[in-house]
């Protein structure tokens, strides 16, 4: 029968949350500058102009079809060689927004591509400006449509944090992983970084909740 | 087949062993020069000491020491595949004369066989760029140092680097031997194992800063073989002095045989 023992976790709490702050503030940080990205490359998938919709094609196919340990050691490893030199959690940055801009870029496109042209020509037919038109009448209704699935992408990324450890970032799985090789008590551990990981999806789900009430929910129903 | 085989054979190593007590498998060293050949158990599958050749065949550090214990005792070198759980019931149960198997020299070890003074060595110590001055573990304050995790280099820097030290685990030697590499990190803490395979891709880009701990190896015959280990002490000592191990560790592992080794009774 296997002892349960949770002392080396609990004495080592404080690394664990550590960890977990990493993780959030990775998280948040890919989160804020991936959808920055999503939104320039959908609309660069979008627009009329065929150059930049090629180079947003090519970043969409190169990022969705290899992996992320892929990307994230040529990052790491790789762009030194060009000079470019990241401490692992800049690197883990980059890697995750590069990762999740490329999902977000498909998924706001097909937001995009959702409105009605109609909706288009009423606005222009208002007297609306390009950029209201933008803002209002594609982007706002758009993101709407697509919320479900961009902030289950977002979840996603979380989750996917937890591969930063192999270019030695500090994030909560990096933590895990330094506690039971110290330890010993992997079951425990990872049982208790199995709940701080569900823990934290709750949390962002709640959050994305949050920001759907204030920022996209139709005016009538305010 | 292979594998019923070499079941039996511990089986039978063990049962032996048990049957006749340690000391009933003596190697005579009579015995073997009338023979003309000796048997010298080595391993196989601890590269770059015990490795299989193109062909099949034994090779590498222990292979070339194995030869040349051969040479000295004027006799034949037959050289036996062992594997590191079996290799001390080979030994005992008179299956082969002698070991030349990577065995590190413990006092657990020397309970059961005699060893001969050491041949060889591993060591752990921190490498980092050739023009950065390191010279103890105080000098790591301020510096990234690569490691695999949970690795016995993990525990040695992690014991003596001082506050300051940002040790960078990796999952394994490959990924932290990348992070030197690539320039992300200055130093790394490593076997001269490792080292010597990385010295072979790298040249002479990075050296070695300080030693972190070591282990020796012996070459091992069965308790009450005195007169064979009196000559195996002779040949160690004399393939120290005259530059063969230096040749023979030169070979396989980029550097004449190590201090450690050489002034290790």
């Amino acid at each position: 029968m296997y002892q349960f023992n949770f002392q080396p976790v609990l004495a080592n709490l404080d690394l664990l949350i550590h960890g977990a702050w990493l993780t959030v503030k990775l998280s948040l940080m890919a989160m804020m500058l991936g959808l920055i990205v999503s939104v320039l490359g959908a609309v660069a998938k979008t627009s009329g102009i065929r150059p930049l919709r090629w180079v947003a094609d090519i970043y969409v196919e190169v990022i969705r079809n290899t992996p992320f340990l892929v990307q994230i050691f040529f990052i790491f490893f790789g762009l030194p060689a060009a000079g470019i030199s990241l401490s692992p959690n800049v690197a883990a940055l980059v890697a995750l927004v590069v990762n999740v801009g490329a999902y977000g870029t498909e998924i706001i496109r097909t937001g995009i591509e959702s409105i009605p042209r109609g909706q288009v020509e009423a606005g222009r037919a208002l007297g609306l400006s390009p950029v209201q038109i933008f803002r209002y009448v594609i982007m706002v209704p758009a993101l709407r449509n697509i919320y479900p699935s961009l902030t289950s992408q977002f979840i996603y990324l979380m989750l996917t944090s937890s591969v930063v450890s192999v270019i030695s970032a500090n994030d909560l799985a990096a933590a895990g992983a330094d506690l039971s090789a110290r330890t010993f008590a992997n079951f425990e551990i990872y049982l208790v970084l199995t709940i701080m990981y569900f823990l934290l999806a709750l949390g962002f789900s709640t959050l994305f909740a949050g920001i759907r009430r204030i920022f996209f929910s139709y005016p009538a129903s305010r | 087949m292979k594998l019923n085989r070499r079941t039996f054979a511990v089986l039978a190593a063990g049962a032996l062993a048990m049957g006749m007590g340690l000391s009933a498998s003596a190697a005579d060293l009579e015995t073997i020069k009338r023979a003309g050949a000796i048997r010298i158990g080595m391993l196989v599958d601890f590269p770059p000491f015990g490795v299989q050749d193109v062909s099949g065949k034994p090779d590498g550090y222990d292979a070339d020491v194995a030869k040349a214990l051969g040479e000295f005792l004027g006799v034949q070198a037959q050289i036996v595949p062992v594997t590191g759980p079996n290799r001390i019931p080979y030994l005992l149960s008179g299956q082969v004369d002698v070991l030349v198997a990577s065995l590190g020299i413990t006092a657990e070890r020397a309970e059961k066989v005699s060893f001969s003074k050491p041949y060889a060595g591993i060591s752990i110590a921190i490498y980092g760029d050739s023009g950065l001055e390191v010279k103890d573990a105080a000098g790591l304050a301020g510096q990234s140092v690569a490691v695999a995790r949970a690795s016995t280099q993990d525990t040695g820097v992690t014991e003596v680097a001082p506050q300051g030290t940002d040790i960078r685990r990796f999952d394994d030697d490959a990924s932290a031997v990348q992070a030197l590499m690539s320039g992300q990190v200055k130093l790394i803490g490593l076997s001269n194992v490792v080292f010597s395979q990385l010295t072979g891709v790298a040249g002479d880009r990075f050296d070695k800063k300080f030693d972190l701990s070591s282990q020796v190896q012996g070459i091992a015959v069965a308790p009450g073989s005195d007169a064979l280990l009196e000559q195996i002490n002779a040949f160690v000592e004399q393939a120290k002095s005259d530059g063969t191990l230096d040749q023979i560790h030169e070979k396989w592992l980029g550097e004449p045989l190590p201090d450690f080794v050489k002034n290790a009774q």
